[in-house]
């Protein structure tokens, strides 16, 4: 009964039932998608971070992170041991690829000149299979087994040096465990633009063995990456690795890469400051509603006293009208904003339109398109709060309606 | 059911002017009375009716429903004696706007939990006595101020309560219908010793009490068995 009356007061005034219904479920579905990017982009910079260098996981000698010098590799047997270990959790977590890698810094000389080189060693076939460095090419081809001679260059270095597809630079590096500086002829096969400028400014890949070879490694590494095909459970990973190999360094991308954390943390923030206007707009909204709807009908609720509705039961008709606008608010709401999702899952929100050249945030370059991702708890825990909220605001205009019950206000017509 | 007042006054604030709606009025009804209460405009009647039922509480004196004291009962207590026990009619055609004429007959019943076989068939009988068959499904603003008021008084006595407090129940109505009606109030009477109180000012009305409380200026100025009035 109750429940009947309060649904059929609201279409009494079908114009502000709708406005107020529209009004929560646009905020909602505003707020829907603002999560959505906002995760979407994250996981995006993620993504783009953890397969332009890091991996989801890294495992690296004690005190790497810290000082990454050149002697501090994982010795022949520790690659082994880190290597079983991730076989080992194969049958517990989704790891798409491992990866050796070896890095020193350098310089990189040709005919027009000599600047500073970041020089990564690195496995081709996996890199190609796991990371973004062979998508990012833009000129020539990506490193195979053959050709020891090999070096793909950043597109930074490759302009500086003015160097062309096919010719030979000389790359000098300090040698590991010595301090003798070795140096070495090699061949440009191609050129990659990773987005980040300075990156590109310094980036030399060159084959594991290579770099192993001219560093005077041996079998020796000083990274072994780890690619999941869940970024969710790097850190979950991280945390059994840590516990599993306490002599290693077993850090998930939030700690290889803390900036980019950090730059996360901020923007969520920001998202969060958005996320709390959008709240106090629907909080304004609804509880404006069910005020000025009961204040009209303070004589109503004089009636419905007079004849006998408790109270309590008054209280619980307003509270069942707040519910019902904040079921249909949920409603309306979650699907629009959950299509407005789908659709910026699929086709994504072209930022490029926004901003010119590269975007790049916190050391990672970001796509030129957004895509959202919304998880199902995103979801549910906004619904709920707009729920829980429209109930709560109901409160104070339910109390009212409790109140109500001047009988003057029935009055001699 | 009982009704008595004791010693009620009603005082009004108007403005620095305080007004005496009701004054030291003692009233006592037995059970099974059927009570016109009539006075000039003003005179305080709805004042008393609405203290009666314990919509409003008087400045002085006391209300005793069978042996229940309303003064000082919490509105929560007076909400249910209400549903339970007594009927009510409003001057104004106090309906509620969103319910049918059916709906609005039945609000009590549904109140009460009355299973729904039975409710409808009690209120369609009801409605059709106050010839308002074929209309059970109209809201109030689709219908005639005599009809909403037949309404009013159809949702009062559905409920078969021990109290009927009605104000004006006749009012807006052409002497046919108004006689219907209190042909319904009195058969509702006879067969289940409700208790009436109604305000008046329609001498025709008042020929059918068997008793008229005369009020002028919040006070009673007379109280008598109606001379004639048929005695069962
Ligand atoms: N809420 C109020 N505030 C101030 N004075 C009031 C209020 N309600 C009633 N009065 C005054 O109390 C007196 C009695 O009013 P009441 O409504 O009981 O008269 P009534 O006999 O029902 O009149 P009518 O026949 O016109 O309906 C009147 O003088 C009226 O002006
Ligand atoms: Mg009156």
């Amino acid at each position: 009964m109750i429940l009947r009356i309060a649904w059929r007061n609201l279409w009494r005034r079908t114009r502000r039932t709708l406005l107020t219904v529209s009004t929560v479920s646009l905020g909602l579905a505003l707020l829907l998608i603002s999560l959505g990017l906002g995760d979407g982009s994250h996981r995006q910079m993620i993504d783009s971070a953890v397969r332009m260098g890091v991996g989801h996981l890294v495992i690296q000698q004690t005190g790497y992170q810290e000082g990454a010098e050149i002697d501090r590799t994982l010795a022949p047997s520790q690659v082994i041991d880190a290597e079983s270990w991730i076989e080992k959790q194969r049958s517990r977590f989704p790891i798409r690829d491992r990866l050796r890698r070896v890095f020193a810094s350098g310089l990189a000389s040709s005919a027009d000149g000599s600047t500073g080189a970041q020089i990564i060693g690195i496995q081709p076939e996996g890199e190609m299979r796991a990371s973004l460095f062979d998508e990012k090419l833009i000129q020539g081809r990506f490193l195979h087994k053959e050709g020891a001679d090999q070096v793909v260059l950043g597109e930074g270095i490759a302009r500086k040096l003015k160097l062309e597809l096919g010719e030979k630079m000389v790359l000098m590096a300090q040698a590991a465990y010595t301090s003798e500086i070795q140096s070495k002829l090699v061949r440009v096969t191609g050129i990659i633009r990773t987005g980040l400028e300075q990156f590109d400014q310094m980036l030399v890949l060159m084959h594991l063995d290579t770099a192993q070879e001219f560093l005077g490694l041996g079998t020796s590494v000083h990274q072994v990456a780890i690619f999941l095909e869940d970024e969710l459970l790097s850190e979950p990973l991280a945390t059994v690795g840590k516990k599993e190999l306490p002599e290693l360094e077993v850090l998930h991308w939030g700690e290889a890469l803390p900036e980019l954390r950090d730059y996360i943390r901020v923007d969520d923030g920001g998202n969060y400051v958005f996320h709390v206007f959008i709240f106090l707009l629907i909080a304004f909204t609804v509880m404006n509603t069910l005020l000025m709807s009961v204040l009209e009908r303070s004589r109503e609720f004089a009636l419905l006293d007079a004849l006998g509705l408790a109270p309590g039961k008054r209280f619980a008709m307003v509270l069942v009208e707040g519910t019902l606008v904040a079921l249909l608010s949920a409603l309306a709401g979650g699907l629009l904003g959950y299509s407005g999702h789908l659709y910026l899952h699929v086709h994504g929100l072209p930022i490029d339109a926004f901003y010119s050249g590269d975007i790049s945030a916190a050391g990672v370059t970001l796509d030129p398109v957004l895509y959202s991702d919304l998880s199902f708890n995103r979801i549910a825990g906004s619904v709920s709060l707009v729920m829980i909220l429209t109930l709560l605001l109901a409160l104070l205009p339910a109390l009212r309606a409790a109140r109500a019950g001047n009988v003057h206000l029935l009055g001699n017509v | 059911m009982t009704l008595r007042l004791e010693a009620v006054s009603r005082l009004y604030q108007q403005g620095d002017q305080m007004i005496r709606a009701l004054d030291d009025v003692n009233l006592e009804l037995g059970e099974g009375e059927f009570v016109a209460l009539a006075g000039p405009s003003g005179s305080g009647k709805t004042t008393l009716l609405n203290i009666a039922g314990g919509l409003d509480r008087p400045t002085q004196g006391m209300v005793w429903v069978d042996n229940q004291e309303l003064t000082r009962m919490s509105r929560s207590r007076l909400a249910q004696l209400r549903l339970e026990e007594i009927g009510f009619v409003f001057q104004g055609h106090n309906l509620v706007p969103v319910l049918t004429a059916e709906e609005n007959t039945e609000f009590i019943l549904l109140l009460r939990g009355v299973p729904p076989g039975e409710r409808r068939a009690n209120v369609r009988a009801i409605l059709k006595e106050v010839g308002l068959e074929g209309m059970e499904n109209r809201k109030p603003a689709e219908l005639s101020g005599g009809q909403q008021q037949r309404v009013a008084v159809a949702r009062a006595i559905a409920a078969e309560p021990h109290l009927v407090l009605a104000d004006e129940p006749t009012a807006n109505l052409d002497s046919e219908t108004a006689f219907a009606l209190l042909d319904l109030m009195e058969k509702l009477n006879r067969e289940h010793r409700t208790t009436f109180l109604f305000s008046t000012h329609d001498p025709r009305v008042m020929k059918r009490a068997r008793r008229i409380i005369q009020l002028v200026d919040g006070r009673i100025e007379k109280d008598s068995p109606v001379v004639g009035a048929v005695l069962e």
